[in-house]
């Protein structure tokens, strides 16, 4: 059976991508394996250590550049974390100087806030309610 | 923040919320009734009893669910107790155990749910999970 393994987000900047989303966001490095001037950089959530990796993709193709910052332009995240308590993890995101595009936000059943990732996404945080 | 002008994609959210045919009591009372659903996922909670306490019908009320939450009252109650069988393998708590404490009463069934929902046998799950480093 095909399952979902991996998804990813695109950066500018493998390192600094990896200290954002270990120190700021709490996510886990899973793997890092060389390729070509680049690596296969994933992180996981501590919970769900064999769950779905998130790849921390180089962003090294120009037309994606393009929609990448048209996305970001318009506050739309690229990708949505769950989280189970949005009002604090919003709290806690701040003080450690994360900027948020979009403050905690009641909408039908959840509760959604974005965040700006330093590495050219949006990133959805939600709450399901 | 407050003097931030809206993103495109709030101004869309706030939008498709405004055209949403829900009331915000259907939100209040289908919430109510899935925060039921989480406390007590390890009962047997008859969908009747869900529904009149979301003043709702019985069809009426899986119908507005699964508009909200995308999925039948019944599915939800499955991902919460697979949820809290994968907590509590990692605890490492029996599989025996951990069936009997989410709700199920057969191993055969909660086996089966368990690897429907998370591709793994109880066992399996709790062994990797085991072996894990971190």
């Amino acid at each position: 059976m095909i399952r979902i393994h991996v998804t990813s987000v695109p950066v500018d900047n493998q390192e600094k991508a990896l200290a954002f989303y270990t120190e700021k966001l709490g996510f886990i490095k899973k793997t890092e394996i060389p390729v070509g001037e680049h690596k296969w950089l994933t992180v996981v959530s501590p919970k769900e250590q064999n769950g779905v990796e998130l790849l921390l993709e180089p962003m090294a193709f120009e037309p994606a550049k393009v929609y990448q910052k048209a996305l970001s332009d318009a506050g739309i995240p690229w990708t949505s974390f769950a989280v189970e308590d949005l009002e604090s993890e919003h709290q806690r995101l701040s003080e450690l100087g994360v900027q948020f595009t979009m403050s905690p936000k009641v909408v039908g059943p959840v509760m959604m806030a974005v965040l700006d990732d330093t590495c050219g996404n949006n990133i959805q945080l939600v709450q399901m309610l | 923040m407050k003097n931030k002008p809206k993103t495109f994609f709030e101004q869309q959210l706030e939008q498709v919320a405004e055209s949403s045919p829900l009331k915000a009591y259907h939100y209040v009372h289908v919430r109510q009734s899935r925060a039921f659903i989480e406390q007590y996922y390890s009962e047997r909670v008859e969908l009747e009893k869900m529904a009149a306490a979301a003043f709702m019908s019985r069809a009426h009320y899986i119908r507005i669910f699964q508009q909200i939450y995308g999925v039948t009252p019944r599915q939800h109650m499955r991902s919460v107790r697979i949820e809290k069988a994968k907590e509590l393998l990692k605890a490492g708590l029996s599989v025996a155990e951990v069936c009997f404490e989410v709700g199920y009463e057969s191993l055969p069934t909660f086996s089966k749910v368990f690897k429907s929902g998370t591709g793994y046998s109880p066992r399996a799950y709790q062994k990797a999970n085991k072996s894990n480093p971190e």
